[in-house]
């Protein structure tokens, strides 16, 4: 029996396959998808079922930043503009037009998504041929631009105060299916698992564009842009394709986002709040990991629920120092600070830095 | 310039660009929004050329200069305050007092925030040099610690911008309104042009600024110390975008904790339509756009923004490098 030669491409590709099923990070990742499979079991408030959803959301949306900065090397400052697209569409189908149905819910994201894929084209097209520096720059501005414009645009977006509605069918808040093992099953209940299914078809999509031999180019721009260049790849038709398959994806998000709340306005999901809530979420959890985006939004998410509470307290222990309790209302000023702070002392970020932790062990074992 | 072939088209563009609005627009009028869009093209030009500076000499993308606008701002509404109680000079009705008061003020916010702007540098910016993705993360993270440190000083409210008595009001020239404090500021900002155009072109410094754009490799093995030229240009950026800050407050007569950051939107447009990094650039593109802004907010008072973002597209088109991006 003689030996077949792999190249090393093929030999990585099969260990990585033999690691996909098996060690204890496969099982962390079935132990997570069950835990969101069974939040509305185990928790029966809707507090903490409205924040688990918004963790469900933004790991998708901040994963799909995550293909643009961690795996692409290009940074937007304007990827909440798909989210709110997809967001909008939603809002204009369901709200300004009163179609509720579940074709036209399905169109309106499908719309949504073919927009924002449109849109990050042709601002791909003029903002990354010469540095994708500018890239950075242009996004921001658009960003802007459109929260403007969605503002400004009363008789199609409802202005400043945006776009309340009601979901078609099963579901809408009033709708309940019965009991089921001492849960009522409400419409609530139905769109959680909804979009907690969609979550899952995004994930698999990015994680199956980042491991194909496209998402592998993309990689070796990151890392070598010269060198890409030289091997014949057009690295600009790379940077704008990564950046509309992100868009599309940050667009459902936005749907389902949308789904959720039944409410959509400028400030909710165009604002650059949310964008710099994003971004920190991916320095969080770590560029160019994926799962990072989960690690990333529960943490910011948490804190959002929690902060209000700590400000509370704040306020009850020391009444008489107008100071101390300017510094607990000023919770973003940490945030900030924790912005500089990780880049500083973990720029791989949460998962990365675990991951690297996980890789050099194994490094040893072999070696 | 654009084409070596003939190079007076391009020049003829702008003037034919300005007189366009002309066909909509009543003369009387028309005059009135020329001189607010200069004087609103001179502040954002203050307020770009050290965004613009600090990206072409230091490669640096910092987000956070919205907020060193705003400290800028609020620095010189203290400092008019303070100034004013002890000398009462903001209230006096001598052009030459308000004068006096009004230059101290600008002189406070820039001092104090070139100072900050050296603070940030060392601590925070010297980190990351080379590259853009730590950049863009720890001056975003720059910009909400200053924006969240003005709501902890001053309070998150808005203040009123005390203005000086004779800079309020205007002239009629044959029926032409003319307000005062857009003159002034254009002449300022002139005049700060003027300077930084004399120290870029005529001094040993401006030369080393300059060939730092260019190639800062070939600078450092000239024997210059770079890092510190760095500091010293990031603390410049800083301060121009500070007094940009102090005088766009008197304009709009008011100051929020959250002025820099629509502020900053402008400056990103106009260094990219200008060309990153050069001088001329960021005084052409500030000027196109205060301009456009004005006339199109008075003709379509919704599309003000959406010009911005139109020229924007149409620069990057025609020259995706900016207008003016070979040398300053």
């Amino acid at each position: 029996m003689e030996k077949i030669h792999l190249t090393p491409v093929q030999e990585y590709r099969l260990r990585e396959r033999a690691e996909r099923t098996s060690g204890s990070v496969f099982y962390l990742k079935l132990f997570l998808l069950a835990f969101f499979l069974s939040v509305p079991f185990l928790f029966h408030s809707f507090e903490i079922l409205d924040v688990i959803l918004k963790i469900i959301v933004f790991s998708a949306l901040v994963a799909s930043y995550d293909i643009l900065i961690g795996y692409t090397g290009i940074a937007s400052l304007g990827h909440t503009l798909y989210f709110g697209i997809g967001a909008y569409l939603v809002g204009i189908f369901m709200g300004k037009f009163g179609l509720s149905s579940y074709g036209h819910l399905a169109l309106a994201v499908l719309i949504g998504v073919v927009l924002s894929g449109v849109l990050s084209v042709f601002i791909g097209f003029f903002s990354l041929r010469i540095r994708t520096i500018f890239f950075a720059m242009v996004t921001l501005a658009f960003l802007e631009f459109v929260f403007i414009l969605s503002s400004q645009l009363r008789f199609l977006t409802g202005g400043d105060d945006g776009l309340s509605f009601k979901l078609p069918g099963i579901l809408a808040i009033d709708y309940s299916l019965g009991r089921f093992l001492g849960l009522e099953v409400t419409g609530r209940i139905i769109s959680y698992y909804l979009i907690l299914l969609v979550a899952l078809i995004l994930f698999l999509l990015m994680l199956r564009f980042v491991h194909s031999p496209f998402g592998r180019v993309l990689k070796s721009i990151r890392d070598n842009e010269q060198r890409s260049i030289a091997l014949g790849y057009k690295t600009y038709l790379f940077h704008i394709m990564a950046s509309s398959f992100a868009s599309c994806v940050a667009s459902v998000a936005g749907g389902c986002f949308a789904i959720w709340v039944g409410f959509v306005s400028p400030e909710s999901t165009l604002g650059v709040p949310i964008m710099l809530d994003v971004l920190l979420m991916v320095i969080v959890g770590g560029m160019g990991t994926l799962y990072g985006g989960i690690f990333g939004a529960s943490f910011l998410m948490v804190m959002r629920a929690f902060l209000p509470k700590v400000q509370g307290l704040v306020a009850a222990l020391l009444p008489g120092v107008p100071l101390a309790v300017r510094l607990s209302e000023r919770w973003l000023f940490y945030f900030g600070l924790l912005f500089i702070l990780i880049v500083y002392f973990f720029p791989k970020g949460l998962v990365g830095t675990a991951q690297e932790f996980v890789h050099k062990k194994r490094n040893e074992e072999i070696g | 310039m654009t084409s070596a072939g003939r190079p007076w088209i391009p020049r003829l563009i702008g003037p034919a660009l300005i007189l366009l609005p002309l066909l909509f627009i009543q003369p009387k009028t028309y005059l009135t929004l020329t001189i607010s869009g200069l004087a609103m093209g001179m502040l954002l030009f203050l307020v770009a050329s050290g965004f613009s500076l600090i990206f072409g000499f230091m490669d640096v993308l910092n987000f956070a200069h919205g907020a060193f606008f705003a400290w800028g701002a609020y620095v010189g509404y203290t400092a008019m305050l303070w100034i004013n109680k002890w000398s009462g000079w903001a209230t006096s009705d001598s052009f030459f007092l308000n004068m006096i008061i009004f230059l101290l003020a600008l002189m406070a916010a820039g001092l104090s925030v070139a100072v900050l702007g050296i603070i940030i540098e060392r601590l925070v910016i010297r980190r990351v040099y080379g590259n853009h993705l730590f950049q863009i993360f720890i001056t975003v993270g720059t910009m909400i610690v200053l924006e969240e440190l003005i709501r902890i000083t001053w309070g998150p409210d808005d203040e009123v911008m005390s203005v000086p008595q004779s800079f309020i009001g205007s002239w009629d020239l044959f029926d032409v309104v003319i307000s005062k404090y857009p003159m002034i500021a254009i002449v300022i900002g002139l005049l700060i042009y003027g300077a930084m155009h004399l120290i870029l072109k005529k001094t040993k410094l401006g030369m080393i600024v300059r060939a730092g754009v260019e190639k800062p490799e070939m600078v450092q093995a000239m024997g210059h110390n770079i890092y510190r030229y760095f500091t010293g240009v990031f603390a410049a950026g800083s301060a121009l975008a500070a007094i940009g800050g102090g005088m766009w407050a008197t304009f709009v007569k008011s100051i929020h904790p959250a002025m820099g950051g629509e502020v900053i939107i402008f400056a990103l447009v106009i260094a990219i339509i200008g060309g990153l990094g050069s001088m001329t650039g960021s005084v052409v593109g500030a000027l196109i756009v205060g301009l456009s802004y004005n006339y199109v907010a008075y003709l379509i008072p919704k599309g003000s923004l959406g010009i911005t973002m139109i020229l924007l597209i149409v620069v990057l088109l025609i020259k995706p490098t900016g207008l003016f991006s070979e040398g300053t």
